[in-house]
């Protein structure tokens, strides 16, 4: 059974899969969740060394540099969605992963953000991980909730179409910039916010957490856990934050044997674990209870 | 349809305005000069040989490609440079010849995705209605891509009318369907344009359809207009049946 | 034109050379799969520490075998090259296990995208816990400089021999592949692919015989691009691989994918770039490279020297 804390890291690795997963069921490929996650981890760690919080902070302080990271990372996925998300497929990852090193690199040189060992005791709200794990679990609900309505709401059906086939989509009438607009902002709000609790989790912050590494776990959050439905990425992050940990008895090897999973994942299970046929017999599990 | 019918068509204001319209791809003229214009509620077939720039025109009119030079106006507004989606909410919606479907959505989602744009909180009802219209109500939880050709290119129609167009490009509508089900679909598309008030332009390689469906029709050859009129001013059009009657004989 | 100036020029070219190896490789294999091999930079990394092991370097403590070395102690010239083709049979191991299952199958191709960057996570791993994590300068005075003087005075400017060698041999390779590509039968072939598979199969090119060409040729450059830094600068760890990949990555675009003398060109000028970077922001270095590609892929998105992709509808 994981600890709390691993807890904590396991739901933080489901809310980047879904910040991944966001750009994805529209179709865009994007790596730049680790950019965002950085953006969003360092300003909040920026936040609260720099106030008077002698160790601790309340809630409300942390909520609000969630909310002051949301209009950040909104604002700069805007700035770079625009001309970005004109190019596609491998073009797009590439830019993201080129977005990624840039914040990594900016966040390591400037002079307010610590430099390679990076910002210490960013002060904890909570005295024990069960507070995290409400905190983030209960934003993982809100998504949950969230991304359940957007499946069927026209925002989601548009993104989807997108997926499918993006001309044939723009001739519906949808303006399919805004539409992809909207999940990148939306993804690099999700991935910022989730930063704010990382850097007062782990205490500690640097350029590091937001690397290209990061950029490729995440990725594999999705991929693996399967990306047709939310609860893919979910499951994904919840699985692979986990697998790491779960194999410390192996030791040295644990890297590799995690590597085999991203590299033999998508051989075995092409669709990911949560597979739409799954869904399929889940959604009429769900019917047969409802109707006795 | 009567050639007298069709003269007092052209008589009419014009509400399509094609003038001077080319385009060019690399070292190829797939379009060269094309001016004509298509009055409201009129239906258009629009012929011509494999390669002729038919297809080509139609991505002009729906701003999938600009146009390189020439100005394409629908009810007195600018179209040409218009991006697809500024173009479809100008009243211009569009069919594939190759068909692009949603294929990982359903029947029924995939005419929500065109219902994009309409007022009101429940889409279903008016997605299902052109569904029943189109005879595909049955068929509306499979995956669009498990469904027959010729269901395909009706949803594709289904798709496109959920939009709200004004101009209805078609680009051959009945390719894949066997005799019976074209003569449906000929009934179907002269049906569809009085209800929902629209005009057509249909390319089609099965002449005798276009004949029998349109008012007038335009003749393509290498990128070129080379004919323009009723289908029995057409029929009778000697560069017409050199070009491309002619060849196919 | 100013000695320094001229030394600038030639310290971006040999790390350009390196560059455009590293995105050679990657050319070769987008142009006949249309995908990205991302353990291209793990593939650097072994042949930096392949040469390295055969050149006689031993073991660290935190390796799994401290102390330890191979029998043998070749000159940097014959470890360089067997180093290479060490990466590039490994690559085609890469191939095997990555790529062929999912083109089998008919696939996406962005899963090969994660495939490739498993393989390479496992192969920087398992040299992790061959070598340990820490860093590596090869054998004092490496055979291949063994009579060389430490630096060169060319047209005033001072440059260390070990660039001249980076340069001489990153220009070779990528000379000897232009010309192979462009000449040879196989190459001929290997350019048909990249054209139009399907027409190249119906002219009897046998094309995965082709592709595993094109990865083992492409392992071979990442792995003599790997022993080159090493060479030059040090190995920084089993990761420092990564790092060079990610940069090939930004040339790829810069010059175009696809496209060979793209591949040339952006590593060229990415090299000179950075060496025009003055050393006191060198810290920015590193997302000089990004900040270029960013740039380029929002104002030219097929890059340099690439071809215009256009949607059929």
């Amino acid at each position: 059974m994981p600890d709390n804390g691993l807890l904590v890291q396991m739901i933080l690795g489901a809310l980047l899969g879904l910040s991944v997963y966001l750009p994805m069921a529209a179709g865009q490929l994007s790596l730049a969740t680790p950019a965002f996650y950085a953006v969003g981890g360092t300003l909040a760690a920026l936040m609260a060394t720099h106030a008077d919080h002698q160790g601790t902070i309340s809630l409300g302080a942390v909520l609000w540099e969630m909310v002051v990271a949301g209009a950040l990372t909104a604002a700069l996925a805007t700035l770079v969605g625009l001309p970005v998300l004109r190019l596609r497929g491998i073009y797009l990852a590439i830019a993201t992963i080129a977005l990624v090193e840039i914040v990594r690199v900016a966040i390591l040189n400037l002079p307010f953000t610590g430099g390679a060992t990076g910002i210490f005791g960013i002060p904890q709200p909570f005295h024990h991980p069960l507070g995290y794990i409400t905190l983030s679990g209960g934003l993982l609900a809100l998504c949950g909730w969230a991304f359940q309505r957007l499946e069927t709401s026209r925002l989601g059906r548009a993104m989807a179409a997108i997926r499918d086939d993006e001309l044939a989509t723009r001739c519906m009438g949808i303006n399919t910039t805004r539409v992809k607009l909207s999940a990148f902002v939306a993804s690099a709000v999700l991935a910022g916010v989730t930063g704010v609790i990382a850097a007062h989790y782990l205490n500690t912050w640097n350029a590091r957490q937001g690397s290209f590494d990061v950029a490729i776990t995440t990725l594999a959050f999705v991929i693996l856990g399967g990306s047709r439905s939310w609860l893919g990425p979910v499951i994904g992050g919840l699985l692979l934050t986990a697998l790491p940990e779960l194999l410390r008895p192996v030791g040295d090897l644990r890297l590799v044997l995690f590597g085999l999973v991203i590299l033999l994942g998508p051989v075995f299970f092409p669709q990911g674990l949560i597979t739409p046929a799954l869904l399929e017999k889940l959604g009429r599990w769900k019917l047969r209870r409802l109707k006795p | 349809m009567e050639t007298a019918e069709a003269e007092a068509m052209s008589e009419q204001a014009a509400s399509l305005e094609l003038h001077g319209v080319s385009r060019r791809f690399g070292g190829l003229q797939a379009l060269s000069d094309v001016s004509f214009s298509v009055q409201e509620g009129e239906i258009f077939g629009l012929i011509g040989p494999n390669g002729a720039g038919k297809t080509t025109l139609f991505n002009l009119l729906s701003g999938v490609t600009p146009p390189t030079s020439g100005m394409i106006r629908w009810r007195g507004k600018r179209c040409h440079g218009l991006s697809p989606d500024a173009l479809n909410r100008l009243g211009i919606a569009r069919t594939f010849q190759n068909l692009r479907l949603f294929g990982e959505l359903t029947v029924l989602e995939n005419v929500l995705v065109a219902l994009h744009h309409q007022a009101g909180a429940q889409l279903e009802p008016q997605a299902l209605a052109l569904l029943e219209e189109l005879d595909l109500a049955h068929l509306a939880d499979r995956r669009a891509d498990e469904l027959a050709y010729g269901n395909r290119r009706r949803l594709e129609i289904a798709r496109a009318l959920a939009t709200k167009p004004t101009l209805l490009l078609l680009d051959e509508p009945a390719a894949g369907m066997n005799p019976s089900e074209k003569d449906q679909l000929c009934d179907l598309l002269a049906e569809m344009r009085q209800r929902h008030q629209l005009t057509l332009i249909v390319i089609e390689h099965h002449v005798p359809l276009l004949m029998q469906l349109c008012h007038r029709m335009a003749v393509l050859d290498f990128g070129r207009l080379i004919a323009l009129g009723s289908p029995e001013q057409i029929r009778t059009n000697p560069r017409v049946i050199e070009a491309y009657l002619g060849g196919a004989r | 034109m100013s000695a320094a100036l001229l030394q600038i020029l030639l310290n971006g070219a040999a790390s350009g050379g390196v560059y455009a190896l590293v995105a050679l490789g990657y050319t070769l294999i987008f142009s006949v799969l249309g995908v990205i091999n991302f353990a291209q930079g793990a593939l650097f990394s072994l042949g930096g520490y392949l040469t390295f092991l055969l050149m006689g370097g031993r073991i660290g403590v935190n390796g799994a075998l401290p102390g330890w070395h191979l029998p043998v102690a070749l000159p940097f010239w014959m470890a360089l090259l067997l180093a290479a083709i060490g990466a590039g049979v490994v690559a085609l191991l890469v191939e095997r296990v990555a790529f062929a299952p999912l083109r089998r199958r008919g696939a996406d191709p962005l899963l090969s995208l994660i495939t490739s960057l498993g393989a390479g996570v496992v192969l920087v791993n398992l040299l992790q816990i061959l070598m340990g994590a820490e860093g590596y300068a090869f054998p004092a005075g490496a055979a291949a400089l063994e009579g060389l003087p430490e630096a060169l005075l060319i047209g005033g400017a001072r440059i260390r021999t070990v660039q001249v060698v980076l340069l001489l041999i990153s220009a070779g390779a990528v000379a000897a592949l232009t010309v192979w590509l462009e000449r040879s039968r196989t190459g001929q072939a290997m350019r048909a692919v990249a054209e139009d598979p399907t027409a190249a199969r119906l002219m009897g090119i046998h094309s995965g015989a082709i592709v595993r060409l094109a990865f083992l040729l492409s392992g071979m450059l990442a792995g003599l691009g790997g022993g080159l830094i090493g060479l030059s600068v040090s190995l920084a760890g089993p990761y420092f691989g990564i790092s060079f990949g990610l940069k090939g990555l930004a040339v790829l675009v810069l010059g175009g994918l696809g496209s060979v003398p793209g591949a040339i060109a952006g590593g060229l000028l990415m090299g000179l770039a950075e060496a025009l970077i003055p050393s006191a922001a060198s810290g920015w270095r590193d997302a000089l490279a990004f900040a270029v590609l960013f740039a380029v892929l929002v104002l030219r998105p097929s890059g340099l020297l690439g071809r215009r992709l256009q949607e059929k509808v």
